[in-house]
């Protein structure tokens, strides 16, 4: 009885230890954790918008720079990036998080529109869950670098605003390649992306009627 | 009772003869994943050596005062802890790393060599050697995972750490950066391994 | 929230991302125990009943338990423990009432619990943020397709043992790893197989 009562005890113990030196640790990094986030989040919001070109500024500078060129508003419920040219008065454009189903998980990535929201800026994707060398594919830079100068226009009936094709077969300038492999991500992004553009253009019009 | 052996025995046993990887093909679940890209796989590691010396430690430490029923138990919530610990820290200093190795630093727990050396070595043993037997172990398993490394990746993206050292007209073989990649680059080292080094220590091992 | 509908997951589960061979998941007792086809095939209906069961308990653990308590960073060790009890329970459970199974099982039952890819299932699918249904059919597909691999490379060694002459450095290790590569290789032909709409 003494034995068993002298483990139970133990395991209490030592779980006690182990969950307050893992708690601690959770506890130190929380910040630095969060300021990670954030700083990912408006480095991608500068890289979409062209902001940042083809340097990678440290942590501290992407802050510097995102403060002083982007401001963040809330539109028809969602988050919208404003950026704005070297002098701070002219808008460059606007870059809003878009998000859908993927094969495997969630996507989430964000677009950069010009200040007219005719064409695409950039876009990045900058968290899934597909499969490595396949559908994961959709992040890298070639795939990605598709996008830019893609028009934008309201989505009526059988025209979307991009197609993702077999590579190598597109021919209009909004027939991008699609993944070799990776069928069930390709048609996932061009489903979801192509209703949040719409989406945001939607609200866009809205918004400018309004002032 | 085994008859103690020295410390420098220990790191070579770590290293060389009792090699989990090489000798038995074990605990690479984890590491094998990201063994596309050096980068990841060292970082991997280092948080795998970090939870396998500290574990051992540990369990060293405690070793006299752990009833036997619920050792296992005990060893698990140790392992566990440590690689939560690593899980955070890489979350807080390299965020993008943390990303790429998704669940995988989570697995760590499930190794078989962590557990394995646990039980096997610094049950019996004192803090120091026990501390480094797993500073031993997982070095020799980081130096495998590396080779395989160094072998996929220059081969899947022509990279190296980031640096392209591929010529211009060098097609990938995409084959490396995929599953199939990493089981026929380790399958080809363990039979080379094998057929040039084999099992020498065998009669030695202790318990 | 996934849109995938649960059945494509389910075989995408088996297939095209297959546990094992994708993502290198439970290797360390398939590659000891997959010598033999009918060890492999007992090992692999344990490890399905476990990772379905296991994934769905810890779905409702950490959704309902961890993470409204803030804890979610506790989740492996809540996880492990969840499986292992889980585990103990199923051998408890099976020693009573199916000695005759106990007998074939029994070895191999706690070494479900280290099995990474237990573990790495409930992982998944907290990452992918699946639904309770979606958790379930992960797990199961996961599982199958785990089964469906250590038995087909237990199926081959089998039949190479008996059949083929290899080189001294190829036996053991060796060839079973680049067997499983190869089937690795022939799996990557099904993902042109499942569709969404």
């Amino acid at each position: 009885m003494k034995k068993r009562l002298f483990s139970v005890v133990y395991m209490f113990l030592i779980t006690l230890f182990f969950t307050s030196m893992v708690s601690a640790v959770k506890l130190l990094s929380e910040e630095r954790i969060q300021v990670n986030e954030k700083v990912k989040l408006q480095r991608i919001v500068l890289n979409v918008l062209g902001i940042l070109g083809e340097e990678a500024p440290s942590d501290a500078e992407v802050l510097g720079i995102f403060d002083q060129r982007v401001k963040t508003i809330s539109a028809q419920e969602r988050t919208v990036y404003v950026g704005y040219a070297e002098g701070g008065r002219t808008v460059l454009g606007y870059a809003f998080p878009v998000g859908g189903p993927g094969f495997w998980g969630p996507i989430s990535g964000m677009v950069g529109v010009d200040s007219g929201a005719t064409r695409i800026l950039g876009i990045a994707f900058y968290r899934h869950s597909e499969t490595p060398g396949l559908g994961a594919r959709i992040s890298e830079p070639w795939f990605t670098k598709q996008f830019e100068g893609v028009k934008l226009f309201p989505i009526e009936e059988d025209r979307k605003i991009f197609y993702l094709k077999p590579e190598g077969t597109g021919r209009a300038p909004n027939e991008l390649d699609g993944v070799t492999g990776a069928t069930g991500t390709s048609r996932a992004v061009e489903a979801f992306l192509n209703r949040e553009l719409d989406r945001f253009l939607a609200d866009f019009r809205t918004s400018l009627e309004k002032g | 009772m085994p008859k103690p052996i020295g410390n420098a025995q220990i790191i070579v046993n770590g290293l060389w003869n009792d090699n989990p990887v090489l000798r038995q093909v074990l605990g690479i679940c984890s590491t094998l994943a990201v063994t596309n890209l050096l980068v990841n796989t060292l970082v991997m590691n280092a948080g795998l050596i970090f939870t396998l010396s500290m574990s051992c430690l540990t369990v060293s430490l405690l070793r006299r005062y752990t009833p036997m029923r619920i050792r296992m138990m005990a060893q698990t919530l140790i392992i566990a802890s440590y690689v939560i610990v690593v899980d955070i820290t890489i979350r807080a200093f390299l965020p993008d790393i943390s990303e790429a190795l998704g669940a995988y630093v989570g697995l760590i727990i499930t190794n078989c060599i962590v557990m394995g050396r646990c039980e096997a070595f610094a049950r019996n043993n004192p803090p120091w050697p026990s501390f480094l037997d797993g500073l031993a172990v997982g070095f020799g398993y980081a130096l495998v995972l590396l080779t395989i490394a160094m072998v996929r990746e220059p081969l899947g993206f022509g990279t190296l750490l980031g640096y392209r050292i591929m010529p211009e007209g060098f097609t990938p073989w995409t084959i490396m950066i995929m599953a199939p990649g990493a089981f026929f680059t380790l399958g080809v080292f363990a039979w080379f391994i094998k057929a040039y080094f084999p099992k020498t220590g065998e009669e030695k091992k202790e318990g | 929230m996934v849109q995938v509908d649960t059945g494509t997951l389910f075989f995408a589960a088996i297939f095209t991302n297959n546990i094992l061979l994708t993502n290198f998941l439970g290797l360390c007792p398939f590659l000891a125990i997959s010598r033999e086809f009918r060890s492999a095939l007992g090992l692999g209906v344990a490890v399905v009943f476990v990772m379905t069961c296991t994934a769905g308990i810890n779905y409702l653990v950490y959704y309902h338990v961890l993470l409204p308590l803030n804890l979610e960073h506790f989740r492996y060790i809540v996880f492990i423990v969840v499986i292992a009890a889980f585990v103990q329970l199923v051998e408890m459970t099976v020693e009573r009432y199916f000695p005759a199974l106990y007998y074939v099982l029994g070895i191999f039952l706690p070494l479900i619990t280290v099995n990474c890819a237990i573990l790495g299932a409930s992982l998944f699918m907290i990452i992918r943020e699946y639904t309770l249904y979606q958790s379930l059919a992960y797990g199961a597909g996961s599982g199958i397709g785990w089964m469906v691999a250590i038995t087909a490379v237990g199926a081959i060694r089998e039949k190479l043992q008996k059949s083929a002459k290899l080189p001294r450095g190829l036996e053991g290790p060796a060839i079973t790893l680049i067997i499983t590569g190869i089937m690795s290789l022939a799996f990557l032909a099904f993902s042109g197989m499942i569709q969404i709409q």
